[in-house]
């Protein structure tokens, strides 16, 4: 088989392959991907959690078939030749990589044994804006675990909620819970939770940058598909069950401050410099129109600052790591935030004044 | 924190009492003075673990059955160890070094390390620190200890080894070559048989040889250890007097046991490890702190000792992964004798400062946890545990060498 292909082309497609493949040599097939030439020529690559097909324009194809090739070598040799680059294949062992005057043989494995993509009964379709998955996926990451022992926290959850009209994502660590809702007219009448692994989410958001398109989202039993761009970006299910996160969600908690989101910010940040470690421990303490915020260590030293709250109630003094209440901030982009307590071990509610869509939750520490 | 002055040269004592746990039964019953004494472990073990001087005589040894040193000694007297009294002994002792110094560590039940850099121009120089604490410790409990002095804990060990008992030697760090000189590499501290018999083979029988030797040829036979060896011989040794816990982090929690008998059938050592992983998990949580490493130690009845250890994915003070993380590294081990010691330590550790977790089920876990920790704080360890760990084997007649007045060890 003899193809031919711009090298600006196959730059961009095997740059985005380039974060899925495995670097790892466990499984030497899994740091390679495939390549289908036909009629709609495909790209793949899969890491066994997430794999991607993405479509190739190629120019000059003699034949149709397979090859299964190194991704990393192919990627770094387009990024160092100049020109269109021509690939020649004898077989499924080796291929000849030319562009101008220099040429590469690489060797190649065999493209049956690329795991196959699987069969898809989609029975559960849902489209919205890129942008809008993008923002949902951001707004969620920063609060789901990252290597815990309890697995299924290190995902999100995408809930589909019929009752209420909504999909929902959400993401905790089991200290922290950040949740994000995006109201839908015609969900599918059951109630569906599936699990996403972090790194496929976290993979997933760059090809989530137009805003205009939509993606199309499949929910099988086993896997989702999003497709967008014509890349189908699929993701192998975490199967396990998800906390019953709605119930730590504090509905009533009766002490609502409105604090300015850029000024508690700054506070925090500034508070946070007497402190070893990047989980600073500060403790709040709220009266009426004002709010100061102490932290200390006994090698270093101590720090105090105070800043204008709107509040009228009982004074009340909790304990709150700094970095999770400075991450929830650092995802809103309201002026103001709306915090509700109400006991110093009870989970607190931080979110968007205006904002009934996205909200935070933080669980205090003891002091 | 205690700031360490960081001097060229250092003064370390090593107190070491002699003969302790006889001495300590000859003190408590005035009977036994004065005779050939021989203490063994507790519960069914009939080994003994220290022999008075009046027994040595006799050539009873640590180690020996009891029928065995009969033999060598018809009258002896066996006394059963009385772990207690011995840790409190060690406790009370404790508090005669820190009128000299703030740098004390207590290396094992009956040795302690002094630094005495810094405070030893108080009391007039170190060796009227070591002939003070030698007096007070016979005053107060009619024991006898030796005092090694040296520019490091190794010299300070051997100074103590060759001077005893009730001796007292300083040597300097001018003298040091010349002691080491002609002694046979076992004199020193760490170097075991098996060492001794492996330098042998290189043709290493003395300090000196030793000290001498080409690094090369000690690195290629004992890999990284070989540097070690090498300053060893020269009488080179840079650990520091670690002091007391409360000034510096806590680097490890670990707690260590000696079984009454050997340990050989899977589901015994399991629920001894499940017991040290649950006091472990207790002191950690106790700390406010979390691990991410879990050690396991073993020692089999020849007294081969290892340590593996494995990292866990997330830190954790649970009694139940600590358990569980001890258990995969046993998995992996093929047990060739059976186990006289097992230890469990968690290192790696963080502040947790008490986060809060924000789901019900881990609140019950915590809250379950804390109050077992309460109940056996107030009432004494393991009064509350797990089902698993009823009905143990009782009362360990060896204290472990890991055992610490407060249990925490700040070093690995």
């Amino acid at each position: 088989m003899i193809i031919r292909v711009e090298r600006e082309e196959l730059q961009k497609k095997l740059g985005n392959i380039q974060n899925i493949v495995e670097k790892k040599s466990t499984m030497p097939i899994l740091s390679h991907f495939l390549l289908s030439v036909g009629e709609a020529s495909t790209i793949s690559a899969t890491d066994l959690e997430t794999a991607i097909r993405e479509p190739i324009n190629i120019i000059e194809r003699d034949e149709e078939g397979e090859l299964c090739i190194p991704a990393r070598k192919l990627f770094e040799i387009v990024r160092e030749v100049d020109g269109e680059i021509k690939m020649e294949s004898d077989g499924h062992e080796w291929i000849k990589v030319s562009a101008g005057r220099s040429s590469f043989r690489i060797a190649c494995m065999n493209p049956e044994e690329f795991p196959k993509w699987p069969g898809l009964d989609g029975k559960t379709r849902l489209s919205l804006p890129a942008g809008r998955l993008h923002e949902m996926i951001e707004k969620t990451l920063f609060s789901a675990g990252e290597s815990d022992t309890r697995y299924t926290l290190n995902s999100l959850l995408f809930h589909l909620r019929p009752d209420r009209g909504l999909f929902t994502v959400v993401g905790t660590d089991g200290h922290r819970l950040a949740e994000i809702d995006e109201p839908f007219e015609d969900l599918p009448s059951e109630e569906i939770k599936v699990i996403i692994p972090r790194k496929s989410a976290s993979e997933l958001r760059r090809f989530l940058t137009e805003d205009e398109e939509n993606v199309e989202i499949t929910i099988t039993e086993k896997h989702l598909v999003f497709t967008v761009g014509g890349i189908n970006f699929l993701v192998r299910l975490i199967d396990g069950t998800y906390p019953e996160y709605e119930q730590v969600i504090p509905k009533g908690n009766e002490k609502r401050l409105e604090i300015a989101r850029e000024g508690f910010i700054k506070t925090l940040r500034r508070v946070s410099v007497i402190s070893k470690d990047r989980n600073s421990p500060v403790k709040i303490n709220i009266s009426s129109g004002l709010m100061t915020v102490n932290s200390s260590d006994p090698d270093l030293g101590e720090a105090r600052d105070e800043l204008e709250i709107n509040y009228e109630g009982e004074s009340l003094s909790l304990g709150f790591n700094a970095r999770y209440l400075l991450e929830a901030l650092n995802s809103m982009e309201a002026e103001k935030v709306i915090f509700e307590l109400q006991e110093p071990l009870t989970p607190t509610l931080l979110r968007e004044e205006g904002n009934e869509r996205f909200l935070t939750v933080i669980m205090p520490l003891r002091i | 924190m205690l700031q360490k002055v960081i001097t060229e040269k250092r003064i370390i004592l090593l107190v070491d009492m002699d003969a302790f746990f006889a001495s300590v039964e000859q003190q408590v019953n005035p009977a036994l003075r004065g005779k050939p004494v021989a203490v063994t472990g507790g519960g069914t073990r009939t080994v003994v673990t220290t022999s008075s001087y009046e027994a040595r005589k006799f050539g009873v040894k640590t180690g020996m059955n009891t029928y065995e040193a009969l033999q060598a000694c018809p009258h002896l007297i066996i006394v059963k160890g009385d772990h207690a009294r011995y840790t409190h002994t060690c406790a009370e002792l404790k508090k005669i070094y820190q009128q000299f110094t703030p740098l004390v560590e207590i290396y094992s039940v009956d040795e302690a390390f002094l630094d005495v850099t810094t405070t030893e121009h108080l009391f007039g120089g170190a060796v009227e620190i070591g002939k003070r604490i030698k007096t007070e410790i016979k005053r107060q409990f009619g024991i006898s200890a030796s005092v090694g002095i040296g520019p490091n804990k190794l010299i300070a060990k051997l100074a103590a080894d060759i001077s005893k008992p009730d001796g007292l030697r300083w040597i300097k760090e001018e003298e040091v070559p010349e002691v080491l000189e002609d002694l046979p590499v076992e004199a020193l501290w760490g170097i075991g048989k098996r060492i001794a018999r492996r330098l042998e083979a290189l043709g290493i029988k003395t300090c000196g040889e030793l000290g001498r030797a080409p690094v090369g040829v000690l690195r290629s036979h004992f890999g990284i250890m070989g540097e070690h060896l090498k300053m060893m011989g020269e009488g080179i040794h840079n650990g520091e007097v670690t002091g007391d816990e409360g000034d510096g982090e806590v680097k490890s929690v670990g707690h260590s046991m000696t079984f009454p008998v050997d340990l050989w059938k899977r589901p015994e050592i399991s629920r001894e490890l499940l017991r040290l992983s649950e006091m472990v998990g207790a002191r950690t949580r106790r700390y406010e702190l979390r691990g991410r490493v879990v050690s396991l130690t073993v020692r089999y009845r020849s007294f081969e000792t290892f340590t593996r250890r494995r990292r866990l994915e997330c830190s954790t003070n649970d009694t139940r992964r600590i358990y569980r993380a001890a258990l995969s590294i046993l998995d992996g081990i093929r047990l060739r004798e059976p186990v006289r010691l097992l230890g469990v330590t968690l290192s790696e550790l963080e502040n947790i400062r008490g986060q809060r977790p924000l789901f019900h089920e881990e609140q019950r876990r915590e809250d379950l946890l804390r109050s077992m920790d309460d109940l056996n704080q107030r009432f004494g360890t393991l009064t509350v545990t797990w089902g698993a760990c009823i009905n143990p084997l009782r009362h360990p007649g060896v204290i472990s060498p890991a055992w610490r007045p407060s249990g925490i060890r700040k070093s690995l």
